[in-house]
């Protein structure tokens, strides 16, 4: 236990000393701000909440959709947040310390990415918590599947860390770790939108190839139509996003404990 | 030698690295074998290049031996648990800036398996024997390379360890620094630790260690107590207040070998060590006054550079 806190200390120093960190608390101090004044926004001289011209399951829809698109733009964030940090961890002079401590390279990698998943999933859940709070006081709306659409997002994390672990281990360089996972992300959000293409290829073959890079790649939009749909109240939309997603993830994680064990450092 | 007082044992240990796409080899180490006795202060020489580092990092499992085998107290060095009596203090460290010099110590104890209880009673007295008690709360960024030393240390200590791998330890450190150092490696030995020196201030090792192995492109070349290689040779250093001509022709006749240094100083290689009196008695009787008769020490470095070139047999 006393190396998986030490670890998760170190982590969160280190989390807390880049700027990004305070990126979120400043986006979500602005989000909560606008907010905040949210009622004082009138329509035909009346507030946009108290209209009484608003359907409240509109209302929900409304701020579902708006948290859909916050948690995509949080993730944004983390991911630029979160990419680094393995790298610096491994760069030359800082991992042989770790390496010489009596503990074995997986165990060492899996605390490093718990320590990681869970500090910025905190930094996630607290953010939008607080601010789900305020736009639900303000909408007089509020339920609980806002934050069993909260815990799906999170999931989408763990896959895009365990991506973003994988670079981070295979290339040591935090540049080429944002590049590999956005390549991935481009080529999956392309993937998903396959029947637009196999209008113009009728080579059967190359459907094959797509189809099976579709099957591969993790499904980040699709993953996220199920987080819209447990927020929404209306539970996964289609589960196939959300398995096959964590499979790549869970892929991608042993291939970089298993980089990490064999090589030098 | 008894295997449960060895500290580290190394058999035959080979390290290739792999360099670039075409398949180039650079051989690190070839088949070094050595064997430390717990206690020792074991100081590991060689010019840049040599595979001191190389050897450090698979002892403490950050690299992986090509062949061979590693032990470190009697547990194989790819056992995460070799590592629980060890503490190290590598090279071009690069701490985590972010934190404070107690946090650091906070970071590394835990990772050692330490207690807080522990870890918070070890780093007080820790940051008190290194000097940096007073900076224990200051980000490690505002650290001097110095100070950053004197912590890193402290940090290889704080798991109590049996034994400590330092890597040039004394790198950055001022002559007061580096004399403190020494000290704290001597009393680590006083209290039975088993310490590993790389280093290549050769006077430094001289100072401390017990014994030395010396690396040259990956070949251990030598290895063996510091004073083996520190010997008083046969040559000696004879000083008079004034040496006249007829002297100096004399003992160039009894000694071709002699060398006149100055006009009072000679030095001469004995083949045979009761020559000296033969001397001293060509001396007395042409009455010259002798102020001194030195034996010349072979330091350290003189051995290193001999055993680099080849002029002494390696072993």
């Amino acid at each position: 236990m006393a190396k998986f806190t030490s670890i998760l200390y170190d982590t969160f120093f280190e989390i807390k000393d880049r700027k990004i960190f305070w990126l979120y608390w400043i986006v979500t101090f602005v989000m909560i701000l606008v907010f905040a004044f949210l009622p004082d926004v009138k329509i035909n001289g009346q507030n946009i909440l108290e209209s009484g011209n608003i359907p409240e399951e509109f209302v929900a829809e409304g701020i579902a959709m708006f948290f859909n698109g916050f948690f995509g733009f949080m993730m944004f964030l983390m991911v630029f947040g979160s990419a680094g940090l393995l790298p610096s961890y491994l760069s030359k002079g800082r991992v042989e310390l770790a390496l010489a401590k009596p503990i074995s390279r997986t165990q060492l990698l899996l605390i490093k990415f718990l320590s990681v998943f869970l500090i910025m999933s905190s930094i996630f859940i607290v953010s939008c918590s607080v601010l789900y709070l305020l736009i639900s006081y303000q909408a007089g709306i509020f339920t609980g599947y806002f934050f069993l659409g909260l815990l799906v997002a999170i999931g989408k994390f763990l896959f895009i860390y365990a991506i973003l672990f994988f670079f981070g281990i295979a290339f040591n360089s935090t540049a080429a770790t944002i590049m590999g996972y956005f390549i991935i992300w481009f080529v999956s959000n392309l993937l998903e939108a396959r029947e637009i293409a196999y209008q113009l290829l009728t080579n059967k073959v190359w459907q094959g190839i797509l189809d099976t890079a579709y099957h591969i790649l993790p499904k980040f939009d699709e993953y996220s139509a199920n987080t819209m749909s447990v927020m929404k109240g209306n539970g996964f939309s289609d589960f196939y996003p959300v398995w096959s997603s964590g499979l790549f993830g869970v892929i991608a994680l042993l291939l970089a404990i298993l980089i990490f064990k064999r090589r030098d450092y | 030698m008894n295997d449960s007082n060895i500290a580290i044992e190394v058999k035959e240990l080979s390290k290739i690295f792999k360099s670039g796409l075409k398949g180039g080899e650079v051989q690190a180490l070839s088949e070094v074998s050595l064997k430390v006795d717990k206690g020792d202060i074991f100081g590991l020489l060689g010019p840049n290049g040599a595979g001191k580092t190389t050897l450090v990092k698979v002892l403490l499992g950050a690299l992986h031996a090509t062949k061979g085998s590693a032990s470190v107290y009697g547990l194989d060095v790819r056992n995460a648990n070799s590592r629980n009596k060890a503490g190290f203090l590598p090279e071009n460290h690069r701490f985590p800036d972010y934190m404070t010099g107690a946090q650091m110590l906070k970071v590394y104890g835990g990772m050692s398996g330490l207690s807080s209880g522990e870890i918070k009673a070890r780093s007080k007295d820790l940051l008190e024997i290194v000097g940096m008690s007073k900076w224990r709360d200051m980000k490690i960024k505002k650290y001097s390379k110095g100070m950053k030393q004197r912590l890193g240390l402290a940090q290889a200590l704080i798991n109590d360890p049996e034994i400590i791998f330092l890597d040039e330890p004394t790198d950055g450190v001022d002559p007061v620094g580096r004399r403190e150092i020494r000290d704290i490696l001597k009393r680590l030995k006083e209290q039975g630790k088993t310490v590993f020196l790389n280093s290549h201030l050769l006077a430094e090792v001289e100072a401390v260690c017990d014994k030395v192995a010396i690396l040259d492109k990956g070949k251990l070349i030598k290895t063996g107590p510091v004073s083996e290689l520190t010997r008083v040779s046969s040559t000696y250093q004879i000083e008079t207040i004034q040496l006249p001509i007829e002297a100096a022709e004399q003992i160039k006749t009894a000694f071709p070998h002699a060398k006149l240094l100055t006009d009072n100083k000679i030095s001469i290689t004995f083949e045979d060590p009761r020559q000296l009196n033969s001397l001293i008695d060509i001396l007395r009787k042409l009455n010259v006054e002798i102020t001194a008769a030195i034996p010349v020490k072979i330091s350290l470095e003189d051995s290193f550079m001999q055993l680099l070139r080849g002029e002494v047999k390696h072993g």
